[in-house]
């Protein structure tokens, strides 16, 4: 059961966090061009 | 909000439905329990790591023959985002295995042809951003990207091959009751999605990280430039 | 002009500014009798486990003398010029691309040689015609992609890190089919002529891919 959690866990983790750090890199790129 | 965003939103919103779908819509398997719950998301992204990959070869391919540099961002895209996805379906599998396996680790054909995949385009990220950028590095990239994606099944094929020579461990069985296919297939979309959008992002960045490292180069050539001495 | 002398040519002129220096072989036989010797403390050989670590140990060996011999075959500066200058000539990249590959299989055949009976002293293994045909035909599969990505991070930073990073994922087919091959034939088991087929197999489909790919890595 934990193992179950602990997965989804990573991947909510990574999925979610790579995802928000490349819109924020997007967002800092964009704001330079101006 | 950029346009961006709102996709990044949508795709996230659509992955929180795939959970829910997971966690209520899909029947407990009998033989391994809630633990089998891991198999949507697992070889949905490994899935969605093949697909980025396949970019990259098309990207990759693309780029030797004409040198667009629309290509190439591409290809970028797709190898980060697909590291990504490979590094959650290893981690996933190996909780997985752990459970039902009684090991993290066994030397199948499937989990070693993952993680060769995996080290192969951490390389191709590597080859990227130690050379220097420009034609160069975009063409030994593609090569890296091409090999990378042809050496996959060779190594599966390999180790499948060997493995026969010693009987390994027990493989997965892949007959699936309806109600967890259906939950497969909306969660591999779902995934693809996220993917999608996610590749979309990177290629963005990409494509500013490139303009700006053109905006810089006129003031170093004027700087760079000697004053003209009469001979 | 004729790619398969002017592969042949450039074969002979790094084989002749190796016998020149002598300082490639010499280094590498040391190095695999080292590495012979740690494989011996490294795993607590005994007369008992001797004959199935052995196989291991060759791999092993093999592959760290390979690293170093195709990561050669294009870094030294001299070689970058002549290279630059053999390029500007009418011969074709892939023929130029084979006389190194030639040239460095060579170099590491000589070490082979000096491996092989090696191993059957210190680790009492049958030296026969079955494990140097498995551990050539690995060769040229080897030294095809070695010296492909060898010319990819020749202008790379921190070429000696990158190199074994991009080539080792594809040399493991080489190594399983390989391993299982020396294996058999050192009488462990196993099939030795499905692994010999895999690695003509393998040694036919990197040749074509690496002669494929050499154009575009080489071409500047």
């Amino acid at each position: 059961m934990t193992y179950l959690v602990l997965a989804y866990a990573f991947a909510v983790a990574v999925l979610g966090g790579y995802l928000v750090w490349s819109l924020r890199r997007l967002r800092e790129l964009e704001r330079r061009q101006l | 909000m950029n346009r961006y965003e709102k996709a990044a939103g949508a795709a996230v919103a659509l992955m929180l439905i795939a959970g829910a779908a997971i966690f209520f819509y899909a029947p407990t398997d009998w033989l391994q329990g809630p633990v089998q719950r891991i198999f949507y998301l697992h070889v949905s992204s490994a899935i969605a790591a093949f697909g980025s990959f396949a970019v990259v070869l098309v990207g990759g391919v693309i780029y030797l023959r004409n040198a667009s540099p629309v290509a190439d961002r591409l290809a970028r895209a797709g190898a980060l985002v697909g590291v990504v996805f490979t590094t959650v379906t290893l981690v996933m599998g190996m909780l997985w295995a752990k459970k039902v396996w009684g090991a993290f680790w066994v030397w199948d054909a499937r989990l070693t042809s993952t993680l060769v995949l995996w080290i192969i385009y951490a390389g191709y990220l590597l080859v990227r951003r130690l050379a220097d950028p420009g034609r160069q590095a975009a063409r030994f990239a593609a090569v890296v990207g091409i090999f990378g994606f042809i050496d996959v099944p060779v190594v599966y094929f390999s180790v499948s091959w060997w493995a026969t020579q010693h009987p390994g461990p027990v493989i997965i069985n892949d007959a699936l009751p309806p109600q967890m296919l259906a939950t497969f297939l909306f969660t591999m979309a779902c995934t693809a999605v996220l993917a999608g959008v996610m590749i979309a992002i990177r290629y963005r960045i990409e494509a500013l990280l490139d303009e700006r490292e053109r905006v810089f180069e006129p003031a170093n050539v004027i700087v760079a430039r000697e004053p003209q001495t009469a001979p | 002009m004729n790619p398969l002398r002017v592969a042949l040519a450039v074969a002979r002129k790094d084989l002749r500014s190796e016998w020149r220096t002598r300082e490639l072989v010499p280094a590498l036989a040391q190095f695999i009798i080292l590495a012979l010797l740690i494989g011996n403390f490294g795993f607590q050989i005994d007369s008992r486990n001797a004959a199935s670590i052995a196989p291991g140990i060759l791999w092993l060996a093999l592959v760290f003398a390979g690293l170093v011999a195709f990561g050669r075959t294009f870094t030294a500066e001299r070689e970058q010029a002549s290279l630059e200058a053999m390029l500007m000539t009418p011969a074709s990249p892939v023929a130029i691309f084979a006389g190194k590959a030639i040239a460095a299989s060579a170099l590491l055949v000589v070490c082979e040689a000096v491996m092989l009976p090696a191993l059957s002293l210190f680790f009492g293994t049958p030296l026969s015609g079955g494990v140097a045909a498995a551990v050539l035909l690995a060769t040229v599969g080897m030294a095809s992609l070695g010296c492909l990505f060898a010319a990819i991070v020749a202008r790379v930073r921190a070429r000696e890190l990158l190199l074994p990073l991009l080539t080792l994922p594809l040399w493991i087919p080489f190594i399983i089919a390989g391993g299982q091959a020396v294996q058999s034939a050192m009488g462990q088991g196993g099939n030795y002529g499905g692994a010999i087929s895999l690695l003509i197999d393998f040694d036919i489909l990197f040749v074509v891919l690496t002669s494929l790919a050499a154009r575009f890595v080489l071409d500047e």
